[in-house]
């Protein structure tokens, strides 16, 4: 019995389940409060979505309490903000105060609450739009003309008490435009627009925001049309102008940038820089003691050997032609630049270079006093001479000759302009022109001038040691050699001192007494002694005389590249003078003469005095060791 | 004559600099109208101090407002912590206004009073704000700056208020009154959940006690300088 009655209570509830759930009839869904607001901060309302109702209807309920109070209210007004709305008057509403808000939705199978809600009046203002928005075209008469908009707050707002500070934005944009043009307007009321498009409708709106809030709704649009005669400024006339002064100026801009430079240089010529390489007198006073030959050779302003083109200023001896009748080719005065009639020969306008140190000794003028009635002949002993160059012809006159070699000075240096540094170590082609000269040394030094030789005695005290005395055409250009104009040295060997002789017999007693180094002997070693020349006029016939007090050059010191031979100035008399030569300028040149003493072996032999002469004529040692040994 | 002449010079370029340093001292001066602290007879109007009140209330409730964000998003997330902050402000001890009628209603010497009871109310407080931000993990430099900021521009707000009490109501003696902030010790707890919850209720007590002292100061100054017309 009891069974049964249990059974059929189950059945009878589970079929009333089941006629309800036949029926769709369910407690309502869960509410939810999804907005909160107050246009004004003194009012607000709350609106909620209601669930699912069940199928019932549903009564629902906002049920609220606030921060620090305890007990329960329920929503003062459910009409105002319409359907599933609450609505909160001034007297309902404190701010800076927390509301608990939740609404409960009932129908007749249950009910259901929201999740309460934490509302603070402060942070949910979001006043109404502006309103009264109004529109006015003004032209005034000596003014732009423009568009003035006006609008009046929202009526809710209290703006006068200060309670509520309003910003506001319009826009506009023409009718047909998508896109709007909007504008920032602060806490004023009004507005100029000044660029407007004749001829259009123009859509305007605007809206606000409280000091700590939300902005507002656009308002509704208002429209205006703008008449065709809404003059436009002219400000296109402005536009055009500073475009055009803007092309000018980047016009002037290129150009000043393209013509800066000479410009500038026009205005600021650039100073020129010395070009005369000076002397160290301090080194110069300190190494003759010491005999240090670079400290020397430093001082006298070259740095290395062989000397560099920088040195070649220094060293430049230039040949100078007396044109003014006298057939001699006179060589410079000691220390003195060759200067009185005396062509420079320096094919560097504006210096003075080379000269410094000595007077430049010309190779073809000889100081003075060695009046060579007999022109000596520079003849290599074994007839080093210039293969490819003509022999020239020893037997011309003198006068003829000088003038010849006068004449082929000038175009040995008008040609050889470039080269009018003597160290241009230059093989083929070197030569100079004939003179006519009375030591090895001058030989020397034209050899070395000529070859672009290296051979720098620098020593400014010595009274001209080999140094190239003329400017010599380097072995480059060899114009002066298809002139004709290779001269070969020839050395007169039999002579005690080994003089380098001119070939032909060019009378240079006048010539200014040059300075030079001269082979005083060639020591057993082999190595050249070499006197600088005393005084002008000192008879060269005895050299053993003077070496003595003189500077000498001892022994050749090294030899670089194995065509220059590195000097070294010895206190000691009777040593050699050293010089450098550059040996290798001449030997591509040079024919293999047999009997030459060919540069290569010149390292090896470094007894052998080389002096390239013309570039192609040596002074074969063998000329001057058979009288000094 | 050389003499003569080279100081004549001198003279006159002095002159010239003196001239120029007049000019620009005076320009100085003339824009920024600001009394020397312990001046009596001090001219600054009291429309330029209200203007200056305002801008700085404005701006302290804007670097409340944007810190209590910025924490809200970084640590509050799904904690509940709006459910605790109930009536949890030290300040509300100090009877203020809750809406407008009642703000209208209280005159202003009261609320200037009542301004200054919350502004001191919070010098303590945003003390240990900066000095406990600085000390947590990974101390976020947005709510650092702001919170430093807020100390330096309240300490500012504090004294301008006193000057407009100085204008308004000279020579009375004023009791000073505020709340004692007890915070401290949950703001340096252990447990990470009650320290932030210590965090997010004093950034929500000053954003709220910010807003409400600039819209007294809105209040008052329409209602004293412009006579409630703005």
């Amino acid at each position: 019995m009891k069974e049964n009655v249990a059974s059929t209570v189950v059945f009878i509830l589970l079929l009333f389940l089941n006629t309800n759930l036949l029926n769709g009839q369910s407690p309502p869904g869960k509410p939810e409060i999804f907005k909160c607001r107050s246009p004004e901060k003194e009012t607000f309302t709350c609106w909620w979505k209601p669930g699912a109702d069940g199928g019932l209807p549903t009564n629902y309920t906002l049920t609220y309490h606030k921060e620090g109070e305890t007990f329960t209210h329920e929503c003062p007004d459910y009409k105002t903000g319409g359907p599933n709305s609450c609505y909160f008057n001034k007297k309902h509403t404190s701010i800076w105060t927390i509301y608990i808000i939740t609404v409960n939705a009932t129908n007749q199978m249950g009910s259901s609450s929201s999740d309460p809600r934490y509302v603070d009046v402060t942070y949910i203002v979001e006043p109404d739009p502006p309103v009264n928005l109004t529109l006015e075209l003004k032209q005034p008469e000596d003014r732009k003309p423009y568009l003035w908009i006006k609008w009046f707050p929202p009526t809710l707002v209290d703006v006068r008490s200060g309670w509520l500070t309003l910003q506001y934005e319009i826009r506009l944009k023409p009718e047909k435009a998508a896109e709007w043009e909007t504008h920032f307007a602060g806490q004023q009321t009004q507005f100029k627009i000044l660029s407007l498009y004749p001829g259009q409708k123009y859509l305007v709106q605007v809206h606000c925001k409280p000091d700590h809030g939300f902005w507002s709704e656009w308002s509704p649009e208002s429209s205006i049309p703008i008449p065709n005669d809404f003059s436009m400024t002219d400000a296109t006339v402005w536009i055009f102008v500073a475009v055009l002064s803007a092309v000018i100026c980047l016009i002037m801009v290129w150009v000043v940038a393209l013509k800066g430079y000479s410009m500038v240089t026009c205005i600021l010529p650039p100073v020129p820089g010395p070009k005369i390489k000076g002397f160290d007198t301090h080194l110069l006073e300190v190494s003759p003691e010491k005999g240090k030959s670079e400290e020397l050779l430093s001082a006298l302003g070259c740095q290395d050997f062989p000397p560099t083109s920088d040195c070649e200023d220094l060293l430049v001896e230039f040949l100078e032609v007396d044109d003014s009748g006298d057939q001699q080719l006179l060589a410079a005065h000691s220390k003195e630049h060759p200067g009185q009639g005396v062509k420079p020969m320096h094919s560097d306008p504006d210096s003075d270079s080379g000269r410094g140190s000595c007077d430049s000794p010309s190779l073809l003028s000889e100081k003075c006093d060695e009046p060579r009635a007999n022109p000596s002949k520079f003849h290599t002993p074994e007839g080093l001479e210039k293969a490819e160059k003509p022999e020239t012809n020893v037997t011309q006159p003198q006068g003829p000759q000088s003038t010849s070699v006068e004449g082929k000075i000038p175009s040995l240096h008008a040609s050889g302009s470039q080269s009018s540094t003597w160290p241009l170590l230059q093989p083929p082609g070197l030569h100079y022109s004939r003179s006519s000269y009375h030591s090895v040394a001058d030989v020397c030094k034209l050899g070395l001038g000529t070859a672009g030789a290296a051979s720098t005695l620098l020593d400014k005290t010595d009274t001209c040691a080999l140094k190239p005395s003329q400017t010599i055409e380097t072995g480059g250009e060899g114009k002066a050699a298809e002139r004709g104009e290779s001269e070969s040295f020839r050395f007169k060997t039999d002579q005690d001192a080994a003089r380098l002789l001119p070939q032909d017999k060019t009378p240079l007693t006048s010539a200014k007494p040059l300075e030079y180094v001269e082979i005083h002997k060639v020591s057993k070693d082999g190595a050249l002694a070499l006197l600088p020349k005393q005084n002008e006029h000192s008879g060269r016939a005895e050299k053993t005389s003077t070496p003595e007090t003189s500077k000498e050059y001892s022994k050749v010191s090294r030899v670089m590249e194995s065509n220059i031979l590195v000097l070294v100035q010895n206190r000691r008399a009777q040593n050699l003078a050293p010089f450098e030569e550059p040996a290798k300028e001449a030997p591509p040149s040079l024919p293999q003469n047999p009997a030459a003493v060919d540069l290569a072996s010149f390292p090896a032999a470094p007894s052998s005095c080389r002096l390239q002469l013309g570039g192609l004529d040596y002074l074969h040692p063998t000329g001057f060791m058979h009288p000094f040994q | 004559m050389d003499n003569k002449g080279s100081s004549q010079k001198a003279g006159s370029l002095l002159l010239l600099l003196l001239l120029v340093s007049n000019l620009l001292l005076c320009k100085s001066v003339a824009s920024l109208p600001i009394c020397p602290s312990g001046a009596v007879n001090c001219q600054v109007s009291l429309r330029d101090l209200f203007d200056r009140a305002v801008i700085l209330s404005h701006y302290i409730h804007n670097l409340s407002s944007e810190m209590f964000n910025e924490f809200d998003k970084r640590y509050a997330q799904g904690r509940g912590f709006i459910t605790k902050a109930i009536n949890s402000c030290h300040t509300s001890s100090l009877s203020t206004p809750e809406d407008k009628e009642q703000a209208q209603q209280v005159h202003h010497e009261v609320l200037l009073s009542m301004i200054l009871g919350v502004l001191r109310s919070w010098n303590d407080p945003l003390y240990h704000l900066v000095t406990e931000v600085r000390g947590m993990q990974e101390a976020p430099e947005s709510i650092l700056s702001r919170a430093i900021e807020i100390e330096e521009q309240n300490k500012r707000l504090l004294e301008g208020m006193e000057k407009i009490v100085g204008q308004v109501h000279p020579g009375v003696k004023e009791n000073e009154v505020y709340s004692v902030w007890s915070g401290l010790p949950s703001l340096q707890m252990a447990d990470e959940d009650t320290r932030l919850f210590a965090f997010y209720n004093l950034l929500h007590c000053l954003r709220r006690d910010s807003h409400k002292i600039d819209s007294y100061l809105k209040l008052l100054k329409c209602r004293i300088i412009y006579d409630s017309n703005c």
